[in-house]
């Protein structure tokens, strides 16, 4: 079950230097030399920067308030998302800049009420998303908690992203969406989202967005005390989840401490803490997670990050679930996808499902990128 | 396009496009070349034939295959840009090129274009230019050019009133049908049967010396050592039956039949396998004469028992339009159905399911009696198939066999064949089951109905998927539809307003229960919605979770929509009970409720002006 096609982040970076590829475009020099070379952080362009979309250059003193004409834009573009087709630049801009004033907002510990439907991993597959949906039914109807890994791998990562985000402006009380070590701009800039943003914008503009966005997603939730959901796992530096609470997240996902565990470690069956063979995060042992799940009073954690075939796994004695919500991962894993419904009175339901029907795949007609292979 | 015109006067356009044609970026090269159009009306007709179309000629020679392929397109459509049809021969030498590249795509492309612009072409032009480049091509040495001319023909030939030239042409195609390499011959196979069919549309053209050219070339082909070119043979030689029926000529007839069973028997699987899915097709053009008929019902059984399960399932399909053809009603006893017997037990579920496509269109060709004693236990056989789509198919199509013998002979099975169905693992099954149960209901009538299925419609309720939840709701309505309001009432209300509280603690079913209802509201009537529907849906309003609250305050619009109707009778009710409990909504503590109370009040509030 612990099968996970991620290369460890230090060795992806270093080893495997995103190549020019044939999407370059001219017009952006400065960025493209910029992927040429390895991101070191000292080396980084200031392109590169954090910030440097301006999403977030006038940010609001107070969460973003619907009004009849933004209600009307955002139906209007979930709408058009709905269908698979991507918002104009200026759009994607215009909803960033909302997001931000929704995200900011958030607590580290996102709390959140049952009933809750809690999915792992979407990796693009945007009509797997959809089929998703089907199955547990549409927002806002039912509420969603996404435990991250948006973008990377799949086909649509733009139009998942987009349409998840512009859910979460829509309905901030419906839905909300944790950051996974997938929203971090050099994770991305190996695995997929990045090309791709330049082979549909024509430029990194909207890519320098979203990630500039992504440092505001909450990186935890609470479901009524007593369900601890994340991206990845525990970490050595964190006992309480108060602690999580004082981390300041509005950052790039950093290469080592508290917050990067959250978003990196993986459960494991030996005990005690390991070193995780991703190169980032730690392994934890059921120990850890008794002592955790008792030191909180948790009854359980949820977490995604690894493919799983069944689409969910218990762990160290029901301790641990992990959720993977990409079917036939990088379509070729032949893995099912689960999401758990927990209703009102704290009952759990599993509801597993195969990829949607496809019409069709894209027609690709040059060289598969090599993140496919 | 004509402000682009006017603003781009001073800005040297064919510059401008050689610029982005240079650029390093594929895509940006595209770009440019997808708006040809607007450059070539900016030029005028005269600089475009003398200065856009040489500088393309030279673009087709040094690109991508991506930008041929736009530029392939694009010409295709630009015969008024270079000044109408006078003009049009300049755009044959740069296609002419393209129709050499190496890359399919773009040739297919090129030939597409050329054939649109030889429609437009004069006598004179298609005679002095059109002609000689499909000579060119066919000439050439290298196999794309040859490829490429075999999709030509066809705009020339039925426009050569000649015998002397036609004969020409035709003899230069039976080279392309005999060339070295497979790919060329693969392609003058394809392209055969257009060219037979338009002579079959013309047919004071064709000589008898054409004819025999024609048959040269069928020879060749059903001939050929590669299957993937023999296998071609089946379409040209429906096309050539065609011909001669439409001619009145049978003096071939036997021949012909000789080649047909000759394909049908071929050792290639490939050439049986397209045999069999064109069997009706073929078998019709046999039709009037009932010994050849009779000939083809060997065959047609070796088919059904080919070793490769692809040909038994192409032939599976065609099990019943054979069977229509046949005059003798003996044989579609005697020799067809003991076949669809044995397909109906095949090994391979892809077999079965395609049999069970059409295979109740058998039951128009016989009796009531027959059917009911040699075809119905095939069928309710099928309908216990393990394979859920076998299943699925047969019931789809059961109309006809409904319309014979009624559906009283089937019900035994049919029931626990949509049982299974219904609880099927896979819920696009279920999915496709729930469907069909409006058909079924139809034809049921309600007394059966009632007694075996409304217990699993309501079932689907409770669902764990949510589409299947929907699917359901939606299902009840149409059943609503069918039966009656008060059949509503008494069935389906009563019975969904009595449901286990237990199941009610868990919100996604109160949330089915209150879809159910809503959706129910536009097809019952007004007294059950103003006295069962709605004290429910109220008592939902104060509702511990936020989505079932919003979705109260929607469904409030939908019962006021429809008490509406009922004049003054109701509006004390919406009035005292639905109007105040939506007030109450929009001042609730979650955000999606006050918003979705308030478009339901302003809604009421349209609706009562």
């Amino acid at each position: 079950m612990d099968l996970d096609l991620d290369v460890p982040m230090h060795d992806a970076i270093e080893d495997q230097p995103v190549t020019q590829d044939e999407d370059k475009n001219s017009g952006n020099e400065n960025e493209l030399t910029a992927t040429t070379t390895s991101v070191d952080e000292d080396e980084e362009k200031d392109d590169f920067k954090p910030g440097s979309s301006g999403i977030a250059d006038h940010k609001s003193a107070k969460p973003l308030e619907l009004n009849n004409s933004n209600i009307n834009q955002l139906d209007q573009w979930i709408d058009y998302l709905g269908k698979c087709q991507i918002l104009s630049e200026d759009d994607v801009a215009r909803l960033c800049k909302m997001a931000v004033d929704v995200l900011q907002f958030e607590e580290n510990v996102k709390p959140i009420n049952v009933p809750v439907t809690i999915c792992g991993d979407v990796h693009g597959q945007f009509h797997d998303l959809m089929e998703l949906f089907r199955i547990g039914g549409p927002c806002p109807d039912t509420n969603y908690l996404f435990m991250g890994d948006y973008v990377d791998r799949g086909y649509y990562s733009v139009e998942t992203v987009s349409y998840l985000v512009a859910m979460k402006v829509r309905y901030p009380h419906r839905i909300t969406i944790l950051r996974g070590n997938h929203e971090s701009r050099q994770i991305t800039q190996v695995y997929g989202f990045y090309d791709e943003c330049l082979r549909k914008y024509g430029s990194a503009s909207v890519w320098k967005m979203f990630t500039d966005l992504f440092d505001y997603f909450p990186i935890t939730a609470l479901v009524d005390n007593k369900v601890f959901c994340l991206h990845g796992g525990l970490s050595p530096m964190i006992e309480t989840i108060d602690q999580v609470r004082e981390l300041n997240r509005i950052q790039e996902v950093p290469h080592e401490g508290p917050m990067c565990d959250l978003l990196w470690s993986d459960p494991d069956d030996r005990g005690g803490w390991g070193i995780s063979p991703r190169g980032a995060g730690f392994t934890f042992g059921q120990d850890i997670s008794e002592q955790f799940n008792h030191t909180n009073d948790l009854s359980l954690i949820a977490r995604a990050h690894q493919l799983v075939m069944e689409g969910y796994a218990w762990s160290h004695q029901q301790n641990v679930v992990t959720i993977f919500s990409a079917p036939n991962y990088c379509y070729r894993c032949g893995n099912q996808a689960a999401i758990m419904e927990v209703d009102e009175n704290h009952n759990r339901q599993f509801l597993q499902y195969d990829p949607s029907i496809r019409p069709g795949e894209p027609t690709v007609s040059r060289k598969t990128p090599d993140y496919f292979l | 396009m004509a402000s682009e015109s006017v603003e781009g006067k001073d800005l040297y356009p064919l510059a401008l496009l050689m610029d982005e044609l240079k650029h390093d970026d594929i895509a940006n090269r595209v770009e440019a070349m997808k708006k040809l159009d607007t450059i070539a009306t900016a030029l005028g007709p005269q600089r475009t034939r003398d200065e856009l179309i040489p500088f393309l000629m030279e673009v087709a020679q040094d690109d991508e295959d991506e930008v041929f392929a736009v530029l392939a397109d694009e010409l295709g459509q630009f015969v008024p840009y270079v000044g109408g049809p006078e003009f049009a021969t300049v755009l044959l030498p740069p296609l002419e090129i393209l129709a050499s590249t190496e890359e399919t795509l773009v040739r297919d492309k090129a030939v597409g274009s050329l054939n649109k612009i030889a429609e437009q072409l004069s006598q004179e032009q298609l005679f002095h230019d059109f002609i000689p480049l499909i000579e060119h091509l066919a000439t050439a040495d290298w196999f794309s050019s040859k490829v490429s001319s075999c999709g030509l023909f066809k705009s020339v030939i039925p426009r050569v009133k000649d015998d002397g030239l036609r004969k020409e042409l035709l003899a230069l195609y039976l080279q392309m049908v005999q060339d070295e390499t497979p790919m060329v011959r693969r392609t003058a196979a394809k392209n055969l049967p257009a060219l037979i069919d338009l002579l079959t549309e013309n047919p004071e053209l064709s000589t008898n010396e054409d004819w025999d050219y024609i048959s040269n070339m069928f020879q060749k082909i059903i001939n050929d050592s590669q299957d993937s070119v023999k296998y071609l043979t089946v379409n040209c030689l429906i096309s050539i039956l065609k011909f001669f029926n439409t001619k009145g000529d049978h003096s071939h007839s036997k021949d012909l039949l000789d080649s047909a069973t000759k394909l049908i028997g071929d050792e290639a699987w490939r050439v049986r396998y397209m045999a069999a899915d064109k069997f009706e097709e073929l078998a019709a053009q046999f039709s009037d004469n009932e010994a050849y008929m009779a000939e083809l019902i060997q065959p047609f059984l070796n088919l059904c028992e080919d070793n490769e399960s692809d040909v038994r399932k192409a032939i599976a399909k065609q099990v019943a339009g054979f069977a229509k053809l046949l005059q003798d009603p003996s044989d579609v006893l005697t020799k067809v159905l003991p076949a669809v017997q044995s397909l109906s037990m095949d090994e391979s579920e892809a077999v079965r399911a395609s049999l069970a496509l059409t295979v109740t269109n058998l039951v128009t060709l016989m009796s009531k009696e027959e059917a009911i004693d040699h075809l119905l236990p095939i069928l309710l056989n099928m309908l216990k198939d393990e394979f859920p789509d076998v299943r699925l198919n047969i019931i789809a199509n059961l109309k006809a066999v409904n319309d014979v013998i009624g559906i009283d002979l089937l019900s035994e099975s049919l029931l626990p064949a949509i049982t299974e169905l219904a609880k099927d693992v896979n819920w696009r099954v279920r999915m496709a089951i729930i469907d069909y149960i409006p058909i079924l209901a139809e034809q049921l009538g309600v007394q059966f109905f009632d007694q075996q299925l409304s217990d699993l419609c309501l079932s689907w309720l409770w669902d764990t998927v949510f589409s299947i939840r929907e699917a359901a709701v939606n299902n009840l309505k149409k059943l609503t539809e069918i039966f009656g309001s008060d059949w509503c009432r008494d069935e389906i209300i009563a019975k969904l307003l009595k449901f286990d509280s237990q199941l009610l603690e868990n919100f996604v079913y109160r949330f089915t229960l209150l879809s159910a209802l809503t959706e129910l509201v536009p097809v019952i009537s007004l007294t059950v919605v103003a006295n069962q529907i709605l004290p429910f849906i109220s008592h939902l309003a104060d509702d511990g979770v936020p989505n079932i609250r919003f979705n109260v305050a929607k469904s409030y619009a939908v019962i006021v929509e429809s008490l509406i109707k009922g004049g003054a009778h109701y509006i004390d009710t919406i009035n005292g009970t639905i109007l105040p409990s939506l007030k109450k909504l929009t001042q609730d503590e979650d955000f999606d409720v006050k918003y979705f109370a308030k478009q339901s009040l302003n809604q009421c509030n349209e609706l009562l002006k």
